[in-house]
């Protein structure tokens, strides 16, 4: 479904971000990146629905060439939903205004499509009964598990998660953590950047380890956590752990 | 608890006396205007004055209301211009507003309204007053000063809001309109207020070139009567009522669009 080949990243010319990159996700599979601070994670991630343009290398969704400048980008990007560490809701616009604008925007559905469209997502996500808060009415979690339901209503092909949990507080992360793992049971495609390795090995088919911009392993998350090849992924999960 | 006891207390006790923030201001300005009003009600010379001067008002309001309306569209463009991908447009909106920064008003509209505009009526053909004249000279200068002001306001919007709506698959434009200008707004709108009440100061300039304006009107009545005491007093009174008044009604509008600003501020931010 979505495939990476020899992705590389430079950014200013000098820092390579991410080195010869590959990457195959296969449709309904749940992939989770791990990886330092500053290893790429986020810009594989965001190389996906070309919020950065590669350097090098081509990624291919469903067989279109993203980096192909003929392509149409936003009509790709409709059919990638990306979730970001730090929300990104529209503080101007309710909860429905925030999950609607692009339903009907983009998908050109009508009002009443749109927000029966939203309160099905709403309900999903748990909070059907804040359709018409404002962002700042809401908690960290619940504000995240809006961001999710923006995304879902766009009935999107894949999920990119970029540290969906890192800006919560502790007690909010399991609310956001139990919506992914039942997107991943219903079969979505998704690509998780996360450090909650309870999450990598409930729902994630393979995990891979990431390490100064390159793929350093993959495998299942089990193997790869508990009994890594490399001794750099090792290393971290020494670090994270205890 | 107890903390939070504590800092209610002190605060209590810190409450500024009431004579602290009294807008005495607004008083001192309402009795000057009301002494001002007195003086041109019953003194016959302010009443010529008056009457002399008070025609031009419809002259200073148009132009005001033309040239901020054009200097908007101007602003708009030229500020959306400079964050333009296109090499082309970024650089000429530059121009156009570092330009316009450079040089001062006066001189601009003696060249414009008297070499550029005459040049360009000769070439293609049509024909301004000196009143038009002098309008679009002023909304040009205000433009540049407004591409600045929307430049910012763009710019203070989180990248993060941009990427959360190309990542729904809306347009540039689209995000443009729905998410950041919108939230811009908030940023643009006390600036922009600033500029209204500047432009139609500045329509006093529109004399320079002979308009009958509001000054034009009472250096006229001045000089042919060598009543400039009450020719100008009427005028600065005129200028006060229409530049308070703006201003209270620019205050209503901020407030209302601003209302929730801070809580919104508090909700940015990028990874
Ligand atoms: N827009 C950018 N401009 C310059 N450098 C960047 C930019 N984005 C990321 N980088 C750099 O690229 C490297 C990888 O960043 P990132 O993908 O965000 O890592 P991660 O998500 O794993 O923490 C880091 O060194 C970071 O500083
Ligand atoms: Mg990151």
């Amino acid at each position: 479904m979505i495939s990476i080949k020899n992705l590389s990243k430079t950014f200013n010319k000098n820092i390579h971000a991410v080195k010869n990159v590959d990457l195959e996700i296969a449709e309904g599979e749940v992939v989770v990146i791990v990886g330092p601070s500053g290893s790429g994670k986020s810009t594989v991630l965001r190389c996906i629905n070309r919020l950065e343009v590669p350097t090098e290398g081509s990624i291919a969704i469903d067989g279109v060439e993203l980096t192909d400048p003929e392509c149409d980008i936003d009509s790709i990007r409709a059919e990638v939903g990306m979730v970001f560490q730090q929300f990104n809701l529209f503080p101007h616009l309710t909860v429905m205004e925030n999950i609607c604008l692009a339903q009907r925007k983009v998908r050109g559905r009508s009002k009443s499509e749109a927000n029966e469209m939203a309160m099905k997502q709403l309900t999903r996500v748990g909070i059907p009964d804040k359709a018409d808060s404002y962002p700042r009415q809401l908690s960290g979690g619940q504000q995240q598990r809006v961001a999710i339901a923006r995304s879902l209503a766009m009935e999107p092909k894949i999920m990119l998660f970029d540290e969906p949990t890192s800006a919560l507080d502790p007690e909010m992360v399991k609310e956001v953590l139990d919506v992914m793992l039942e997107l991943a049971s219903e079969g979505m495609t998704m690509a998780v950047v996360t450090h909650e390795m309870g999450f990598a090995k409930a729902a994630g088919d393979r995990l891979v380890f990431m390490d100064e911009g390159m793929v350093v392993e993959i495998g299942p998350p089990s193997q790869v956590f508990e009994n890594p090849n490399e001794q750099r992924t090792k290393n971290f999960f020494d670090k994270i752990l205890y | 608890m107890s903390a939070h006891e504590e800092g209610n207390k002190r605060s209590l006790s810190d409450k500024p006396k009431w004579w602290d923030t009294f807008p005495w201001w607004g008083i001192a300005i309402v009795a000057i205007l009301s002494w001002m009003g007195y003086q041109i009600v019953t003194n016959n010379s302010y009443e010529l004055a008056w009457d002399r001067v008070i025609p031009g008002i419809s002259i200073t309001v148009t132009a005001t209301l033309q040239a901020f309306a054009i200097a908007l569209a101007l602003g708009l463009l030229a500020g959306m211009g400079q964050l333009s991908k296109n090499v082309i447009l970024r650089n000429l909106a530059r121009t156009y507003v570092e330009f316009i920064r450079g040089i001062p008003i006066l001189p601009l509209i003696f060249t414009v309204a008297l070499v550029l505009i005459p040049q360009l009526q000769n070439a293609l053909g049509f024909k301004l007053s000196f009143q038009m004249r002098a309008t679009v000279t002023l909304a040009f200068i205000y433009g540049a000063y407004m591409a600045e002001i929307f430049r910012g306001g763009i710019q203070s919007i989180a990248i993060g809001q941009v990427e959360a709506g190309r990542s729904l698959g809306l347009s540039r434009r689209q995000t443009m309109n729905s998410i950041v200008l919108p939230q811009a707004m908030r940023a643009i709108i006390p600036p922009l207020g600033n500029d209204f009440i500047a432009i139609l100061k500045d329509t006093s300039l529109l004399s320079v070139l002979g308009v009958l304006e509001i000054t034009q009107r009472a250096r006229q009545f001045s000089a042919s009567t060598f009543k400039f005491r009450e020719g100008y007093f009427v005028l600065a009174f005129i200028y006060l009522i229409l530049t308070l008044g703006l201003s209270l009604l620019l205050g209503v509008l901020e407030r209302r669009m601003t209302r929730d600003d801070r809580d919104v501020r508090s909700n940015r931010g990028i990874d």
